[in-house]
């Protein structure tokens, strides 16, 4: 029996790989799931490509891999109403929806990238986030579709120069949101407290309502990027306005700079407060969220983009919702200036088999998207300008609070993942979601972020 | 091999294209993977040849990357040590007092088949804090231990043993099952002639259960052990790694480098580590196990 310590170092192997292959399926074996449904939209695009001479009358198939698979969502009505409009007036031309979760698609994408099979449109996130696929050369310029119909001016000034490289426009932005604090009026009562107008009043807020034994806050922290988003808020206030990362890219600032310790400083007064609920770094993102929605949280500091999850709670019964600014932090920093967040995006794959009809789809599916997003109420936090009065369609009285407050926007900063490189992103991510579970020196917190950025920079 | 009396050619064109297909989706993977651990690439763009400088890093001057062995390390341990035990106990108590044992068996096996997502949400509910309606922190109040709750999955000192012990309940049966039916397999009249030498119950296991049982019991060794190494879903249900690393496995570690990291070349270095590690362990296993085989055969 001397083959036996073999074959079962062979079966060890075989499992291991199991999950091994899985990270490595982009190389060419299709053993993950995400592999095969790769495979077969590229079989459907190839078949369907036949010889390009005469796509007009031909059979086209275009595969718009998005992330709106929620019914719930305003979205995901929308993009199915804009889809079989599209494909009534363009009998020859069938829309294909890989419609997948955030998560999933991040990774999804990533894979099909490095197989360079990346589906005819698909979504991305602002800046730092998609540069590497840009600088892969997978996307097509997007410069003269935008100009058609319009399309270029139904956008916000500046937005969309956060999806530009090297003056090429290579995505198109579905939203522009700004973070604001929710917070829940009758809760706010019962403690006996007012909407705080400096950061010191608001931790004061905290333990006034952690004394009347109501929750302040909640966060889904176990999503890292919600504590991170705050912690950018207070270091946009520390820091006397934006641009803190960008300076420390171009070599003016290091992480060390008494801007980033003060606001972790800060942070962590929040945090030592109580401000956050027991365990909150094993709160997804939705569980969060909900204990606000609930009415179990008096304030949830989000993007914009929750407004219309939020209007429709239990919380905002008899619109009991309101929202305020980010106060000033040690009074330093404009509440005008706010955390942005430009929205994912579209973009459209340079290999596309039909590149003309993608462009001509999208352009139409652009300038659908707000009217269809105002009818359905989900017209908040777009990147476009909609036309329409809003409170006259019925939209809230904190839909119309939180319309007012993007009026104020003077500026401001974009989260730490779309900045900075993907390894600094982590390394920052991991640092502050530390902060939740134990108080650390805020010396040794900066000390982190300058070494991650070091180790990772080009 | 002349049994068959077949031709070695025969043998190989029947053999083939399993063999082609195995090595195709294992082997070829395992060595993509090793190249891949050369090179300094984020998955999308173009890649650089950097040598060994992954695995230098990895080895030498990364503050999460031992850590990390050290908890797949220490849940394989428990699995093994802990785990197995319980199984096999309960696996012969079930054979021989038991009457109709395929329900229970069965009935332990369920949580297994339950996909580990279920499995993950359950628990976190369960180790939630009181005022969230986390059962466990409930039940130590009323018996009035306040001072023993804790926040079971965020605590960095408290999760990975939290998150182990799912792992634990979740795999019992499966080891129950396998061990169960290798106790099974052992012909009665064994025990019959132990009874009439005056050897029942504690001897008898002793002396019989263990011995014949030992095939059985590497098998389950050795997925325990190679199970622990691979555990990745549940800690990425639960923690996700958090909080700051704090269950961070080296499975997980891997996916947050190639995917969220965009380090892939440096991902693969760790899936590297992660099948040498396998296989050294499997030796090592088979080892040892050989040398019991001998001692009782």
């Amino acid at each position: 029996m001397k083959f036996k310590p073999l074959m079962i170092a062979l079966l060890a192997s075989a499992l291991t790989l199991g999950l091994a292959a899985c990270s490595s399926g982009n190389n060419g074996s299709a053993s993950s799931n995400g592999g095969k449904n790769e495979g077969s939209t590229n079989t459907n695009s190839q078949t369907n490509s036949g010889n390009q001479e005469d796509t007009s009358k031909k059979e086209v198939k275009i595969t718009f891999q998005n992330i709106y698979p929620d019914p719930s969502d305003p979205k995901y009505k929308m993009l199915r109403t804009v889809v079989s409009n599209y494909e009534a007036e363009h009998p020859n031309v069938k829309i294909e929806l890989d419609s997948l979760n955030t998560d999933q698609q991040k990774v999804k994408l990533k894979t099909q990238a490095a197989s360079k099979e990346v589906p005819d449109i698909t979504i991305v996130n602002p800046a730092a986030q998609m540069k590497p696929f840009v600088d892969a050369g997978l996307f097509a310029p997007l410069n003269e579709m935008v100009e058609k119909n319009g399309l270029k001016g139904t956008f916000q000034e500046g937005i969309l120069d956060y999806y530009t490289f090297d003056n090429n426009l290579y995505a198109l932005p579905d939203g522009n949101n700004i973070a604001i604090v929710y917070y829940n009026k009758k809760m706010f009562e019962e403690g006996g407290v007012k909407v705080p107008t400096t950061f010191e009043e608001m931790v004061d807020v905290v333990k006034q309502l952690k004394a009347k034994g109501i929750q302040p806050m909640a966060i889904g922290e176990k999503d890292s990027w919600t504590g991170s988003f705050l912690f950018m808020n207070i270091l946009l206030r520390t820091n006397g306005g934006p641009g803190f990362l960008q300076d420390v890219i171009d070599g003016k600032k290091t992480f060390e700079d008494p801007a980033f310790t003060e606001a972790v400083n800060a942070f962590e007064d929040l945090v030592q407060a109580g401000a956050f609920q027991e365990g909150a770094t094993s709160f997804d993102y939705n569980a969060g969220e909900n204990l606000f929605k609930t009415g179990k949280a008096a304030m949830y500091f989000m993007g914009s983009w929750a407004t219309g999850g939020i209007e429709e709670s239990t919380a905002n019964e008899n619109q009991n919702v309101g929202v305020f600014k980010f106060p000033t932090v040690n009074g330093k920093g404009n509440p005008n200036e706010f955390m942005l967040a430009p929205g994912s995006a579209f973009a459209v794959s340079k290999d596309s088999k039909h590149l003309e009809e993608t462009l001509d789809f999208l352009n139409y599916f652009l300038i659908n998207y707000p009217k269809e997003m105002f009818n359905l109420k989900g017209a908040i936090g777009l990147a476009q300008t909609v036309d329409g009065d809003f409170k006259a369609a019925g939209y809230s009285d904190m839909a119309m609070e939180v319309l007012n407050l993007f009026k104020d926007v003077k500026g401001g900063d974009l989260a730490f993942d779309n900045t900075m490189n993907p390894g600094t992103a982590q390394a920052h991510l991991s640092s502050i979601q530390n902060l939740f579970v134990s108080k650390t020196d805020a010396g040794v917190v900066a000390k982190e972020h300058q070494t991650a950025y070091e180790e990772n920079k080009d | 091999m002349n049994v068959l009396r077949v031709s070695g050619w025969k043998i190989a064109a029947f053999v083939l294209p399993c063999l082609i297909i195995y090595s195709l989706l294992v082997f070829v993977p395992i060595l993509v993977s090793f190249y891949s651990g050369l090179l300094d690439w984020n998955g999308i763009g173009d890649a650089k040849f950097i040598g060994l400088k992954n695995f230098e890093k990895m080895l030498t001057n990364d503050s999460i990357f031992w850590p990390a062995v050290g908890r797949t390390l220490l849940l394989a341990g428990v699995s093994m040590g802990v785990q197995l035990p319980i199984a096999l106990c309960v696996a012969i108590l079930i054979s021989r007092y038991v009457r109709k044992p395929n329900f229970l068996v069965s009935s332990y096996f369920l949580p297994v088949i339950l996909s580990v997502v279920v499995i993950g949400q359950l628990w976190k509910t369960i180790y939630n804090p009181a005022s969230m309606g986390g059962m466990l922190n409930q039940i130590l109040e009323s018996l009035g231990l306040q001072s023993w709750t804790h926040s079971w999955l965020t605590e960095p000192k408290i999760a990975i043993y939290s998150v182990i012990v799912v792992a634990l309940w979740q795999y019992l049966g499966y080891h129950i099952l396998i061990q169960f039916t290798g106790i099974q397999n052992i012909p009665s009249d064994i025990y019959e002639a132990a009874k009439i030498d005056g050897a029942s119950g504690l001897k008898a296991d002793r002396y019989i259960t263990l011995p014949l049982i030992v095939p059985i019991f590497k098998i389950s060794v050795v997925l325990s052990f190679i199970g622990s190494l691979q555990s990745f879903d549940l800690i990425m249900v639960m923690t996700g790694g958090g909080p700051a690393h704090a269950t961070e496995v080296v499975a997980s570690l891997m996916y947050n480098m190639s995917f969220l990291s965009m380090k892939y070349g440096y991902g693969s270095a760790i899936a590297s580590f992660l099948v040498i590690l396998c296989l050294v362990a499997t030796i090592i296993i088979n080892g040892l196990f050989s040398k019991l085989d001998k001692r009782y055969s």
